[in-house]
């Protein structure tokens, strides 16, 4: 999975959890979920939910702030450095 | 009492009862000799004080066993206490304060000592504020308040005695029971959970700010301090009940109050509160207690009503032309009770809420209702666009207003949506300018950068299309908001 795989991915998610039926074309990579109020703390959790299932990222690992949740990119980067590699 | 019978009351339990707990936090109680002599020891101080006769004081609400020794001694003293929440800052403090003439700061500390600034009086700040009282009021509460200062609540002193009277009969309340503080002492609700216990020689178990939120100590001092009276806000109940694992057979009355009690969370405050009777229980500052509700564990609806008037409150309904309703109906709510403050002490702010009818003063509550044909009240909203989002009164209209400011909106209407979780979340319906190719996400960074987090709405729908109107050409929030959750519940 490419890190472009990823951020669709992650926006894709966000599209359908967070933001039913609105017009998503707005959500790039470096759009701020969280000033914007896309995403509030209960929000925040389920995406941190959502990111350590589907790309075994281990939560105790990661700082779950809402700078390291802020945007597409940061996401992206975030599942990058810490997703385990799946056993072949 | 808050009057100066309480600290009577205090010195009498403890001739009675020198060994029996008054007040515990956390790591430590205080019995009633303590508590008394703890009193006595903060009268001298405050006797050595150069306070006038009758002087109010400023004691910010800290949740501690010497803050409300302090108190004590304030109201033995014949002394009036201005008390606002511990988190109001240096300015808006010494504002409050100058604005009721509070003559000094006073605080006390775990070792007992106690701390007096005098505050440097400004007539020109406090004109307009009425003088308190002591012989009508020696307890000063404020409301919170989106923005600006805090509104000052003088608490009557017989007005507090016949709540308490009350409080003591419905809940069945002796000096064998345990209450758990759980909101800040500056609310109207410590008149019940502190003020009302002490008179009677209960136990009053104090929740610090700190432990608000920590779910097990909460757990652990209801099982381990043998509480039997809860009274909070549907937080504290999740909190209390959320692990199924736990049950408190030692409660005997839970009161749900200050918002809407969600549905979903009564089947496990049921199952955590085996033995207890459950009332919902609906009041504000300026009137305490107006109206209850005893919870079926068999009948519990979807909708929590707020009941009917405690005894000797009236209440009217009234209609959108300003007359009470006879029977069913829907309007606002306004009451009368035993209980009711005799104004704000900024004067200029009585009129537009405390209004008299037929002999009696009534405080309208900005709260929308429908009573049943059988007198049962429910809550439908907010007259003046004040809502609550994850318990922080916002107002709807301000919310319009900042997202009418974009340049590519031509009309905005954010309605409150129900939220199992954040209690409403908001939903803004947005008709933009031709040719404008705003989007909500766009919409949205725009109120993020001019709204706190709490006021930006969760959903947003935008539209080339105008707006509904009402009959009066209003924009049709009414159609707006049951559109919006018939279209949420269909998907």
């Amino acid at each position: 999975m490419t890190a472009q795989d990823i951020a669709d991915e992650i926006r894709a998610f966000i599209a359908a959890e967070f933001l039913a039926g609105e017009d998503a074309s707005d959500l790039t990579d470096d759009y701020d979920i969280v000033a914007s109020g896309v995403i509030d703390s209960l929000g925040l959790v389920r995406l941190v939910s959502h990111i350590a299932t589907a790309y075994r990222v281990p939560v105790d690992g990661i700082d779950i702030t809402p700078d390291n949740f802020r945007t597409i990119a940061a996401i992206t980067d975030l599942i990058g450095e810490h997703s385990e590699p799946v056993a072949a | 009492m808050p009057s100066p019978q309480l600290a009577d009351a205090v010195g009498e339990h403890r001739e009675k009862h020198a060994d029996r707990v008054a007040l515990s936090c956390c790591h430590r109680s205080v019995t009633y000799q303590q508590l008394d002599d703890l009193t006595r020891t903060f009268a001298d101080r405050l006797r050595r004080l150069p306070l006038a006769p009758g002087a109010t004081v400023c004691v910010p609400a800290h949740k501690s066993p010497e803050t409300v020794a302090l108190l004590l001694a304030v109201f033995r003293q014949g002394l009036v206490a201005l008390v606002p929440s511990p988190d109001l800052g240096a300015e808006a403090l010494a504002r409050l304060s100058r604005r009721a003439r509070a003559s000094h700061l006073l605080g006390a500390d775990e070792q007992g000592s106690v701390s007096a600034e005098p505050v440097e009086p400004d007539e020109a700040e406090a004109a307009g504020f009425a003088v308190p009282d002591p012989a009508r009021t020696r307890l000063l509460l404020t409301t919170s308040g989106s923005t600006g200062t805090p509104k000052i609540v003088p608490i009557p002193v017989d007005g507090f005695t016949a709540f308490a009277d009350w409080a003591g009969h419905a809940f069945h309340l002796t000096g064998d029971d345990v209450a758990l503080s759980y909101a800040p002492l500056n609310f109207d609700l410590a008149l019940l959970d502190v003020w009302t216990f002490l008179r009677l020689g209960a136990h009053v178990v104090l929740v610090g700010k700190e432990q608000a939120a920590d779910a097990r100590h909460l757990r652990e001092l209801v099982a381990g301090r043998g509480v039997s009276f809860v009274q909070g806000v549907p937080m504290l109940h999740r909190l209390l009940a959320q692990d199924a694992e736990a049950t408190f057979p030692a409660v005997r009355q839970a009161v749900f109050t200050g918002e809407a009690m969600p549905a979903d969370l009564l089947p496990s405050v049921f199952a955590a509160f085996p033995e207890a009777r459950l009332h919902n229980v609906f009041g504000c500052t300026e009137t305490n207690d107006s109206f209850i509700h005893e919870v079926s564990r068999t009948r519990a609806g979807e909708r929590m009503p707020i009941g009917r008037p405690l005894p000797g409150v009236r209440a009217l309904v009234v209609g959108v032309d300003g007359t009470p309703l006879e029977g069913a109906g829907g309007g606002e709510l306004l009451v009368s009770t035993p209980f009711q403050t005799g104004g704000y002490l900024e004067r200029s702010l009585n009129d537009r809420v405390f209004t008299e009818i037929d002999g009696r003063v009534y405080y309208r509550t900005g709260d929308l209702v429908t009573r049943s044909a059988d007198g049962l009240v429910h809550l439908e909203g907010r007259a003046d666009w004040q809502v609550k989002v994850r318990g922080i009164r916002t107002n709807l209209q301000e919310v319009e207003a900042v997202i009418a400011t974009h340049p590519d909106v031509a009309e905005a209407v954010v309605v409150a949506l129900p939220d199992d979780q954040a209690g409403v979340r908001l939903h803004a319906t947005v008709t933009r300018r031709p040719v404008a190719a705003l989007t909500g996400l766009a919409l949205r960074s725009y109120a993020g950068a001019r709204l706190p987090r709490h006021a930006i709405p969760a959903s947003v729908h935008i539209t080339d299309q105008p707006l509904p109107r009402t009959s009066t050409g209003k924009p049709d929030r009414n159609r707006i908001r049951a559109d919006r959750m018939k279209e949420t519940s269909a998907a």
